[in-house]
This record gives structure tokens, sequence and C-alpha cells, in this order.
């Protein structure tokens, strides 16, 4: 696979000069996509809009990469009652930081997107629930959707197409696990968030009981572009399995850190070296967690050949998540660097089921040990086992996103751990 | 019929349950916390893990598919599942700790995590001995923890409200407080706060855990957390025998365990009863408590000139016959009681039928909007629809005043209720009859008695009620009178201290034994006096003769009360009394 990254032009966030602006927008071809869905000689049916987009692979960009058309499909028919569609901007996970950049420069996109999928599952309110801290993105948005009111692509009879819907802004309260789908609808309705049990599935019963798709905003964002040019088209870019535009956020020991739109499939090399500009200092990189503090970190003398695709990625022993790609240079310890994570998990964890209550404590608690010079070699042999007792054993999928990384960290980087663990190792007499 | 394969044993089944509740129904165990069969399942406390899997069915002959070796293709579900949540299906196998090796462990993990953090203050928690945290523990536990850093503090002794106390350390974190109070109390009073092993369940702030429910979240709650604020402190659970009996509080007949103690009720718990309460019982029944420790009256009192004495049994009994004796069965107003039993009641009746008397009258004790919707009901008195079942006179409390100031009564005999602090009545309209009552406790109505004969209480008797959903149910004995005796009245329940306590033993002393009767007896025994015939020799005797004489209480019988946990009976049937 050859991608011709350096000619790549980018189409989720085009660089034009105040493009959030509905004007603007308009004026360079927005909601173009739900016009033509809705009016005119090329109208669709929704049954058409869910097949097209699941015919574009477009998969999920909130961590899970599902197939979004896909997971539209699993709507039931409507039966006269409410339907809802939430877009889910909590954007919580350590080293995340793309659906911001939508809200701040394009979002519009993001609004024509959810609005044809409201049409592609006969929803009539649409829910957008946005991080607490994104305070000044919840205005904008806010501004945003006023406009597209004004402008009558929301609210009663779009376009005179007879489809009304609503859309609203919900703000977070500085909790991540608000980010998971199932909390983030309990959070909607007011209630604690806690994440709910499954089954039954958001599709069945999810906001007060009712059908419910949960998509990501980039994921939604993506969805004017595969109307106005086809699934075809879509396929075309990047990975073949996991194909299309997607936001790179580059932090930790790079030269440029930030936010970066190129194709999915891109060598993490590349990323890393030319976008992001290379290590500060020339220093060798020494892991890379490629898609957000939940994903196995990879050792940086094993990156050649990986490309950030799911595929890829899975055979290099991690995954896409959400395309957060944290680069960590030769002078980190990785006791340290895992146990800074292990202290966002413990801290973030919501508590109901005990494995991931308790559990998250006890590694932190068992890594900090360590970090301060007082473990024993026994101490990491009890990690793993704690990994174990937390992995797959939950209600959600924060506990494994809490044992992944010091499960691989311990697998990967081994040497650190056993460094700092010494002290109970004594020489044969 | 549907089949289910557990731990290698077929089962059958009709109704599609949860895996748990079906393991538990078929006499296996499965440990468990977060579970309660009348709540919301939240499957949070990840203990029930079980593995399952479902047979493989050939979609063509829809036979089971089968191996090489002949047994059925089984596709297991990747992960360990949660029993609670899991909906049993037609071909599922399970595996619980008994054939799996795996499910054995990750009990045993989800214990020592829950452990990591838990006080184990087991030697002052209020809940040792009846901890399903301990049970689960001892059973299916870790050795030891291995865990060696700070526990997580939380807040302890929190008075959430008058009668509950919260011990934030020891909460594992189930959740059944706050659903209870969601789904079934409904007063949302309580919450989950903060998040992670910080978290624990408190009142929105400023608010007071007052629901009129609340000590049911401390049975509930498997754990300590969750303390009654009057009960803690006060007994260990071992020390106590638990009788199960009726509530004699409310209308409703909530179905109650009696749990006492040197012969004291030290507190009272809902026992479960589909058909009644549930597994629940409103805060105010347990407070009733007190009702069988304090205020008893002990001995017979007597008026003399104008005092009242306590009086030999004796002098008591010699005392009413002479009474009767001195007037006409026509200058006698009978007044039966809502508070008493049936057989109490019936013999009340029956025994001064055979003087001539006929009419017994009875006023209820209701109050219009006292009820709610969930188990208290308007009614007080437990036993309203006994006295109409036996025919009794109704009338409210103003004819009730009248009848008292006619006079051409001479002697009253009130049965077993406060009578006079609900009917208004001068005290001069009294004052030139002979007032006879019998009493448990020391009333408005003792007080203005020529004579008060004591009797058992419901705590201290057998005794049948017919609550208002015209429900007969019956109490047990759970106190000893200074006439019965645990080792030899083979109802009542023994508990260590009753076995091994000796006279000496301040757990065994003479001194909380009531010096009372039930008044079935008494009257037995002043029938003697008169050479009545009136032979009744225990309370099964008066329910033998009730159910010949009165059709609609056909059958009724205290085994199939015990057996079918009460009977639902059919008042309505025309009623004919004759004695
Ligand atoms: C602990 C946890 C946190 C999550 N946080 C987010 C989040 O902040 N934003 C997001 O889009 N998805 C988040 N997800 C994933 C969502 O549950 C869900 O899969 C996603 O929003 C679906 O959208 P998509 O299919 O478009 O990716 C989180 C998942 C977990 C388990
Ligand atoms: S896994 Fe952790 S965050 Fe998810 S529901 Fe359970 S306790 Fe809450
Ligand atoms: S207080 Fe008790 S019932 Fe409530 S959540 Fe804690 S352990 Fe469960
Ligand atoms: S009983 Fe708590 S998870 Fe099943």
């Amino acid at each position: 696979m050859n991608i011709d990254w350096k000619n790549y032009k980018p189409i989720l966030i085009p660089a034009i000069k105040d493009l959030h602006k509905i004007d603007v927008y308009e004026k360079n071809g927005g909601y173009k996509a739900l016009k033509k869905v809705l009016s005119g000689k090329s109208k669709m049916t929704p049954e058409e809009v869910v097949n097209e987009v699941k015919d574009a692979n477009i998969r999920g960009r909130g961590g899970a990469g599902f197939n979004a058309g896909l997971k539209w499909s699993f709507m039931p028919k409507p039966d006269g009652g409410p339907r809802y569609l939430a877009c889910n901007g909590d954007e919580s996970e350590p080293g995340t930081f793309k659906d911001r950049k939508i809200f701040e420069y394009n979002p519009h996109s993001f609004i024509e997107g959810a609005i044809i999928a409201a049409y592609a599952m006969q929803i009539q309110t649409i829910y957008v629930y946005i991080r607490g801290e994104y305070r000044d993105f919840i205005d904008m948005m806010d501004v945003a959707i006023s406009d597209a009111y004004k402008k009558g692509y929301l609210g009663k009879d779009i376009l005179k197409s007879g489809f009304s819907v609503d859309m609203y802004t919900h703000m977070g309260a500085g909790a991540y696990i608000c980010g998971e789908e199932s909390s983030l609808m309990n959070s909607l309705e007011g209630k604690r968030g806690y994440p709910r049990v499954k089954p039954p599935f958001p599709a069945q019963k999810g906001l007060w009981g009712r059908p419910t798709t949960i998509n990501n905003i980039e994921t939604l964002a993506n969805v004017p572009l595969v109307i106005n040019n086809g699934a075809k088209w879509f396929k075309g870019i990047g990975a073949e399995t996991h194909p299309g535009p997607v936001l790179y956020g580059i932090s930790g020991h790079v030269n440029r850190p930030g936010v970066y739109e190129y194709p999915t499939g891109m060598l993490l090399t590349d990323l890393i070296n030319e976008v992001a500009g290379g290590v500060p200092g020339g220093k060798k990189v020494k892991a890379v967690v490629p898609g957000g503090s939940s994903t196995p970190p990879l050792r940086g003398d094993s990156l050649d050949g990986v490309r950030m695709d799911a595929d890829s990625l899975r055979e290099a022993g991690s995954m896409m998540g959400t395309a957060g790609i944290c680069v960590v240079d030769e002078t980190v310890d990785m006791v340290d660097f895992t146990w800074r994570i292990s202290g966002f998990y413990h801290h973030e964890s919501c508590g109901q089921c005990t494995p991931c209550r308790d559990g998250t404590g006890w590694l932190e608690k068992t890594l900090d040990k360590i970090r301060r010079g007082d473990g024993e070699m026994r101490d990491i042999d009890l990690l793993y086992e704690i990994c174990t007792k937390m992995e797959g054993r939950t209600i959600c999928a924060l506990a494994d996103a809490a044992a992944w990384p010091v499960r691989y960290a311990l697998d990967r980087f081994r040497e650190d751990f056993e460094a700092r663990c010494k002290k109970t190792v004594y020489a044969l007499a | 019929m549907a089949e289910i394969i557990i731990d290698d044993k077929k089962f059958e089944f009709e109704e599609v349950g949860k895996v748990l509740q079906f393991i538990l129904d078929n006499g296996m165990d499965l440990p468990f916390f977060c579970y309660h069969p009348s709540l919301s399942i939240p499957a949070n406390c990840r203990q029930c893990f079980i593995e399952a899997g479902q047979m493989v069915k050939d979609r063509e002959s829809g036979e089971y598919e089968l191996d090489e070796d002949g047994n059925p293709v089984i596709r297991w579900f990747p992960k360990l599942m949660t029993a609670c949540s899991l909906d049993m299906a037609d071909g599922m196998v399970i595996k619980t700790h008994v054939t799996s090796e795996k499910v054995k462990v990750a009990q045993a993990d989800t214990l020592e995590l829950i452990l990591i953090n838990h006080p184990l203050d087991c030697p002052i928690c209020d809940q040792a001995g009846e901890c399903p945290l301990q049970i689960q523990t001892y059973k299916y536990g870790p050795e030891g923890s291995r865990f060696e850093h700070k526990k997580v503090h939380k807040p302890k002794r929190i008075q959430l409200g008058p009668r509950v106390i919260l011990d934030a350390e020891r909460c594992i974190n189930c959740t059944r407080c706050v659903r209870f109070t969601d789904e079934v109390s409904k007063t949302h009073q309580l919450s989950i706060v903060s998040r992670g092993d910080k978290n624990y369940p408190i009142t929105a702030e400023g608010q007071v855990f007052d629901d009129p429910y609340s000590l049911n979240t401390v049975d509930i709650c498997p754990v300590g957390a969750l303390t009654s604020a009057d009960f803690r402190f006060k007994a260990r659970v071992w020390e106590m025998n638990q009788t199960p009996s009726i509530d004699v509080t409310n209308g409703k007949g909530v179905n109650i365990d009696l749990w006492t103690r040197d012969n004291l009720v030290m507190r009272i718990t809902p026992r479960f009863n589909k058909e009644v309460n549930d597994h629940w019982m409103p805060d105010i029944g347990r407070e009733a408590y007190r009702l069988f420790n304090e205020n008893r009256v002990s001995k017979p009192i007597i008026k003399l000139d104008g005092d009242q004495v306590r009086s030999s049994w004796n002098n008591a009994f010699m005392t009413v016959s002479e009474k009767i004796s001195s007037v006409k069965s026509d200058e006698i107003l009978l007044i039966g009681s809502p508070y008493a039993s049936l057989e109490d009641n019936y013999a009340f009746q029956n025994w001064f039928n055979r003087l001539g008397v006929s009419d017994v009258y009875f006023t209820p004790h209701i109050e219009k909007g006292y009820g709610d919707d969930l188990l208290l009901v308007d009614d007080h008195a437990p036993n309203t629809n006994g006295c109409k079942a036996l025919g009794f006179k109704e009338v409210d409390a103003k004819k009730m005043a009248k009848l008292l100031s006619d006079e051409s009564y001479k002697a009253v005999f009130i049965l077993g209720d406060d009578l006079l602090s609900r009917v208004d009545i001068d005290d001069s309209a009294l004052e030139s009859k002979y007032l006879v009552s019998f009493a448990t406790n020391h009333t408005e109505t003792t007080k203005k008695s020529d004579l008060v004969i004591p009797i058992t209480s419901s705590a201290e008797h057998i005794g049948s009620y017919i609550n208002v959903d015209e429900r007969i149910q019956r109490t047990i004995p759970a106190k000893e009178t200074m006439y019965t005796n645990r080792k030899l009245d083979l109802e009542m329940s023994m508990g260590r201290l009753d076995h091994f306590g000796t006279k000496f033993d301040n757990w065994v002393s003479d001194k909380n034994r009531v010096d009372c009767i039930p008044a079935w007896e008494v009257l037995v025994r002043i029938g003697n006096e008169m050479n009545l015939e009136f032979n009744f020799a225990s309370p099964q005797d008066v329910l033998e003769d009730i159910t010949d004489k009165i059709p609609a209480l056909e059958n009724v019988s205290y085994d199939r009360m015990d057996k079918e946990n009460g009977i639902a009976l059919k008042l309505s049937a025309p009623k004919s009394v004759t004695t």
C-alpha cells in the first residue's frame, strides 16, 4: 500500500478561512449532501442512505471502529414513538483531542452528517453530548446549530421534504465514563453516569427506553463526504479495510504536536518523523501509544511497517482506538508512564463493577510502590494477576482499558519494571 | 418442555427467568450480592459468574449436533457471564463453581477485590453473623489478602436519617439501597456519590433519609454499611431467636420475624410473603417491638377505694364471677377487639353466649388517609375482618360512646383494645358501671378500669388474624410468659442461650417474663370458677370450634396457614354465627 500523503488535501477540515460560519460553509459546498438526500431528482430513501454509508465502511472514530452504516441498520422499524441519535463529543481519553477541531473549525460538516444520519434512521431528536471542559466549543456549537435552524436545515419540514428533526447540545460534567455510550445515555437522562448492562443494546432500548444510535462526532462528519462523492470514492481513501480520512492527534515527545488530517493506513513512522517533525533532540522513540491511552503501547523499536488502520495495528499488538498517538522518548521510565495512566483509570472508574472499582486502585497503588523503589519481583506477577481479574469481567470496557496498558507495558517493557524491583533480588551467595 | 443443563444435570423449565434465580430456586448455591429478586438487575457486583453456552442445533433436523464422541456440540460465550442478568434459554448449558475451575477462580477473585478496601471490622459490626459478605467469603473467598496498601477511607457513622446510620467504608456499592428508594419506596432519597473506589450512597445535601420504609435498606444491605440507629450494638445475631409472626400494628398483616433474646423482643424484620408484603415492611411496624417489652400489664390490677392495686389471679377470677352473678345478662355490655386474635374474640363471644349475652360490639380503628400505596392501610388494627367474620356488631366511635353511657348496662367487658383512647366519653358516664378490661399494655382504658386482666400479646401466644385483604395468618409464641417454657412448648424457637443458659446466667433471667395468660385461657379459668361448660385446652381447640361453625373459615388450620403462608378467605360468603 502506498499512500501519497504528501499531496493529500484535507477534506474533513479543509483549510478554508471562517469555515465555521454557515455562509462560508454553504459557499464551499456545504449542505449540498443534505439537499441531495432530501430534495430534487437525487432524493434518497432512508434505506438508500443507510446502504450507501454501510457500503462506504466508515469505521467508528470513537474507539471501537464499528461500521457506522451497519450500526444504523440495527435500528428497528419506526413505530411512531420517539427515536434518538446521540452524538458523542465527550472526548476524554488521554491523548485524544480531535473532535474539538471539528467543533472549532468545521461544525457544520458534523451537523449536516448528523441530520443525514437522523433522516436515514427516521430520528426526530439529536443530542450532542460535549465534554464540559469544552465550554467555548459548546457555545460555538450552539451558534452553529441556531444558524442551521435559521437556514431551515434543522427544525420542521426541512427543505420542504416533510422530514423534521431537532438538535440539542448537552454539557458533560467532567466524567470520562460518560463517553461510554450507555453511560452517556444515563447522563443525558439526568441520571448518574453508570454504564448499562448489555443486552438490551441501544438500538433496542436506548434513551428513555427508545431506539437510539450513538456515534462519534468525527464519524458523523464523514457522512456528507460519502453522500457527495459516493461510497466507492470514500473506500478509495487510505486503507482498504478501514478507509477514509482520519484526524490524527499526535502528542508527547514530538517536535510538532497537533491534530493532522491524513488518510487511514499511514505509516506510524511517517506520522512521527515526518508529519510531527520527529522526536526533540533526536532522541529515540521508546514507546508509542497509537490510539488513546487505553490502547496497548508499542515498542519504539517495533514500529517498522506498522500502519494506522485496524488490521495493521492488530497485527502489531495494539488498536486504532481514536487515532490519538502519544510518543514517548527514551528518557521516560515506563513504570512512571504506566503508573500515570493507571492513575487516570483509577480516578475515572465509575465504581459500579467490583473488578474495575477496586482493581484500578490496586493497579495504581502497586505501580506506585514500584515507582517509589519499594517494588518486589512478586509485584510484577501480582500486576498481571490483577489485570486478569479485571479483563472481560465488567459491564463496560473501562476495566479492559485500564488493564491493557499495564499488561502490555509489562510484556513489552519488562526491563523497566524489573529494574525498579531489584531490591528483592538477592545474588546467590 | 425447554431444557437447561446446569453442572451436568438436566432441568426442565416453562417460564424463562434469570439463570441465578433458577439456580437458587432449585436448591443450588451461587454467591451473589447486588441481585435482589424484587429489584431491578444492575449486575454490578460481578460475583455470580458462571460459564454459559448453547447446544448447537442442526438447522434441518432440529436435533442437537453431536461431536465424534457423541457429546452435544456447545457454543460457549467467550466471557464469563453474570447469572443474575442472563436469561435462560432452551438448550443452554451452565457451569458453576461446581464444575468449572475458571468460575471458581473468578468468584474468589471478585471477593478478593471486594475485600481489599473493606475495613474487616466484623468483630464490632452489627451485620456479623448474618452478613452475606462474610458468608460468601467463607464459602468462596480466597485464603487471605495480598493487598498491602492503605485502604480507601470514607465517611463513617453518618446519621443518614432518624433510623439509619451509614458506614461508607463497609459499603460494597451494590446499589441495593439506592434501587430500593428508587423502585419500591419511590422517595429517591439515596444516590451514589463520587466515583470509583471512593463512592458511597448518601442523600442529597441537606436532605434527611426519612423515608417511611428506610429500614428495609438495612435489611437488604449485604454488609454492615447501613445499620439501624435503634438496634445497633444491642444484640448479636447469634444470641437471638427468630420467630415467624405477623405485624399487629396495621391491618395489612405484614409477615415478620420477631427476634428475641432473654424474653425481650430486640427487633422486628420483614418475612417474605409474595401475597402480602413481598420482602418489605414499614418502619413504623418495627418500632412495635417496644410494645412487647415495655409498659406491660403484669399480674391483675383491681380498683380498691379508687386506687388501682395489684391483685392475685384467684382474687381477680373471683371478682369477675361475683360481678357477673350480680347482674342480669342484658346488663352486660361486651366489646370485642380488632386488635385481639380470632381465637380470643371467639372465646370471648362464646363464653358470654353461654351466659345468655349474645351481642358483641366492636369499633374499628380506622384513620382515613393514614395508609399509603405500599404497605400501610388506613386500618390500624390487625383483625377487623376477624371481628366481622364472627358477626360482631360494628359501631363507630360515636355510637360506641352512646353504648358506654347507656344507663342500662351495669358491667362492661373490653377485650384487648385501648378503646377509650379513641372513643370520646366522659369519665362520669362510666362511673355507674363495673369496667373489666383484658389488656396487654397499660393504656387509657386500663387506667379507667375497675379490673384489669393481663393477657398475652401476639409475641406470646398462638393467634390468628384476618387482614384487610381477608387473609388469615397466625402468630407463634416468641417470648415466654411466667407460665410458658421454651423447652416444653415445641413450637417455640430455641436459641443457643436457651439451650445452654442457666438460671444464674443473666441472659436467661426471669425478670423479663410477663405475668399474663391468653384471654381464652382466662375465660376457661373463670368458667371453672363458675362451673361453666367451657373446656378449650388450646388455641387449636378454639380454632377448630370456629372452623366448624363458620363456613367461610372451613378447612382453615394452623398447618395450612404455615404451609401456604396464610390463607385467602372469602368472607363475603353469608355469615351465620350460631354458637
Ligand atoms: C470508557 C469509555 C469511554 C469512551 N469515551 C468515548 C468518548 O469520549 N468519545 C467517543 O466518541 N466514544 C467514546 N467511547 C466509545 C463509545 O462507547 C462508543 O463506542 C462510540 O461513541 C460509538 O461511536 P462510533 O461508532 O461512531 O465510534 C468510550 C468507550 C468507553 C468504554
Ligand atoms: S467497568 Fe468500570 S467504568 Fe465500566 S461500568 Fe464497570 S466500574 Fe464502571
Ligand atoms: S450501603 Fe449497603 S445496600 Fe447500599 S450500596 Fe452500599 S453495600 Fe449496597
Ligand atoms: S449478583 Fe451482582 S453481578 Fe450478578
